[in-house]
């Protein structure tokens, strides 16, 4: 389970950033006041459009940023104070995950395996069990740089997974893939959920988020502007099509 | 956690090709590529310089013909030789700066009559500068010249040649052959040692925290449950690995040049580089190398976490590679010895320290402030990295 309150992130802005967002404040909020839960077995959505705030929630949410207010919990344990505790049960994908290009899959895996504490019988067990649902047997000692986009993603979703997560986080996770590639990203969110994980995503396309979430939030401008289950998002929709009521909420909540 | 970082940087360290090339091709093959074309070019220019057959323009009037005779006369040990006669010094002057003289000779018209009254003369000698080592092969020819005059002055005045040596200094040097190697191109090798180590670090340093930020893996990696600071020490092992194992190939190379490539023909020379080439001298040279590159690591390290680019980050360690290599240079000076204040001057000190210890003059009490001084500036620069590597702008881009 996530829970996440009162969240704020500021970050403070160098003399350059401030005359190239012509503002004379020393600080920019990414994230203001957000409060959130996700539970396990369900899939929460962050939604909003670019700069809204998501990858700085996901990020403090993977403890790769501090918070400058507010309190995350990860599977009971708080985030904030025991980082790396917390790190033990989350497993973390961008769209923008890159690989070590002269390793192979096989020692990335390892790699990530022993980073993670994983024991050699578990990492032998888990890493048969995905290698054969992610057809990645053929590939695994191939190196990276030789691999297609296709390959590549199969292979961080392994390493995402080598250390069975309780909690999983998905920054834009098919961000720049064909929808082939992305079917992978699909399918391994909805895994997550059949077995029992908690699941965030962040992601601004509105087909995907139909397809996966049972609860979602919109995130506009650092604050939450919609919060609730998929279905009374549907139930309560104004326009014709998710998109549509997407954007009005958006304009809606646009401040000058 | 250490070594599993550790482990994994070395082994992508080690397919880089061009962390390959700086930490080991170029510094084993460098050196005895350099010396053995420094010295064939050399051998070769000596060789050409001495069968050279040089023209000589002799400026002359018929009474002193003689000097023209002596000349054409000379022993065929001293250089072949061809001599044209001239009467006037503008156009030797000419000929010589068109290079179809090698030099020119104007005798004076009283010379004979000085001989005779044992008086000087004054002879100008033109030589082209940029023709090298024809001034000396002029020389050659005239001290011959003058040496034959003087015999003869001795016996017209029935002079003891003796006699006018009233003293005959015996200078004796006191510094031992390796002394007064170490002292004089013993700076030469901790300078490739700096420059070779500096530049072992820099590959590695950029692709394993620039790059990696650049290659979008940094951010992965920091999610795991692993502290920065283990992050850090295990990258940073594998930097300070390339950084010695540059200046370890560099010594190879050495070796290589000396006992494959027999760059040294001179028989004391090569005995003494071999008394100079110890295991006691390598192992105390790598007590002063290892924290300086250490401390290299350190100070780049922070500019590699800052950098949003590999190119940003090659930017910015070029120039400082020049500061580094500057201070190594102090090594080729004489006179410049290691004592309580240059043992304080990073970088200088281990130039110094490792000149002494080729000379075998080393103060132990200096040797350790060295060290002491290194260690601390380590230290402070591994430090210095935590503190950037640990700021959260520094990590995504």
């Amino acid at each position: 389970m996530i829970e996440v309150k009162n969240l704020r992130k500021e970050f403070e802005l160098s003399k350059q950033q401030r005359k190239e967002l012509a503002t004379d404040s020393k600080i920019a909020v990414a994230v203001d006041d957000i409060s959130f839960s996700c539970e396990p077995g369900r899939i929460f959505s962050l939604l909003g459009p670019n700069g809204a705030g998501k990858t700085t929630t996901m990020r403090m949410l993977s403890t790769l940023f501090k918070p400058t207010n507010g309190s995350i919990t990860i599977a009971g344990i708080d985030a904030i104070a025991n980082p790396q505790e917390a790190r033990k049960k989350i497993g973390f994908l961008t769209g923008s995950t890159g690989l070590y290009a002269r390793l192979t899959p096989n020692e990335i895996i390892e790699y990530y395996a022993n980073l993670y504490g994983v024991s050699k019988a578990d990492f032998t067990e888990r890493k048969n069990r995905l290698y054969d649902l992610l057809d990645m047997n053929h590939f695994q000692n191939k190196r990276i740089g030789k691999l297609s986009t296709g390959m590549k993603q199969k292979v961080s979703i392994c390493r995402t997974m080598i250390h069975d997560p309780e909690i999983v986080i998905f920054d834009e996770p098919t961000s720049g893939l064909d929808v082939i590639t992305a079917e992978n990203i699909i399918k391994l969110i909805r895994d997550c959920k059949d077995q029992g994980k908690t699941v965030i995503f962040s992601s601004h396309i509105m087909s995907e988020v139909d397809l996966l979430c049972d609860d979602l939030a919109i995130v506009h401008q650092g604050k939450i502007v919609h919060q609730g289950t998929m279905e009374n998002f549907r139930s309560e929709m104004q326009t014709p099509n998710l998109t549509a009521e997407f954007i009005r909420i958006i304009n809606e909540n646009k401040t000058v | 956690m250490i070594s599993t970082i550790f482990k994994k940087e070395l082994k992508d360290t080690l397919r880089d090709r061009r962390t390959l090339m700086t930490m080991i091709v170029i510094p084993i093959f460098i050196f005895p590529v350099i010396m053995t074309v420094f010295l064939k070019v050399s051998e070769g220019f000596a060789k050409d310089v001495a069968n050279k057959t040089v023209n000589i323009g002799i400026v002359v009037t018929p009474e002193n013909m003689n000097f023209v005779k002596t000349i054409e006369n000379m022993p065929k040990i001293l250089g072949k030789k061809k001599v044209f006669v001239y009467h006037d010094s503008a156009t030797v002057q000419k000929h010589v700066q068109e290079n179809r003289l090698q030099f020119g000779v104007f005798v004076p018209e009283d010379f004979a009559k000085n001989s005779i009254e044992n008086k000087t003369s004054k002879f100008k000698v033109f030589f082209n500068a940029t023709e090298l080592g024809m001034k000396e092969r002029a020389e050659t020819f005239l001290n011959a010249f003058e040496e034959m005059e003087k015999a003869k002055r001795y016996v017209a005045l029935k002079v003891d040649p003796a006699s006018l040596s009233p003293i005959a200094f015996d200078y004796r040097n006191v510094a031992s052959d390796k002394e007064t190697v170490g002292k004089l191109i013993g700076g030469f090798l901790p300078y490739l040692f700096i420059v070779f180590g500096f530049i072992g670090c820099m590959y590695p340093a950029i692709d394993l925290f620039t790059g990696e930020k650049e290659r979008g893996t940094l951010e992965t990696l920091l999610t795991t449950p692993v502290s920065r600071l283990q992050i850090l020490l295990g990258k940073m092992g594998v930097v300070v690995l390339s950084g010695v194992m540059a200046a370890t190939f560099t010594l190879l190379g050495i070796f290589l040049s000396i006992e494959v490539f027999q760059i040294v023909k001179d028989p004391k020379l090569l005995e003494i580089i071999h008394q100079i080439l110890t295991v006691k001298f390598i192992l105390l040279m790598y007590l002063l190398l290892i924290p300086l590159i250490v401390f290299f690591a350190g100070v780049m390290i922070p500019i590699t976490v800052y950098a949003k680019s590999f190119k940003e980050a090659q930017s910015i360690i070029t120039p400082l590679n020049m500061v580094m290599i500057l201070p190594a240079m102090v090594g080729f000076f004489p006179g410049i010895e290691l004592n309580a204040i240059t043992a304080c001057i990073p970088v200088v000190n281990v130039v110094l320290a490792t000149k002494e210890l080729i000379a075998g003059t080393l103060d132990i009490g200096l040797l350790l402030l060295s060290f002491g001084v290194m260690t601390s500036l380590a230290l402070l620069a591994i430090l210095f990295s935590y503190k950037r590597f640990d700021r959260e702008s520094n990590l995504v881009s």
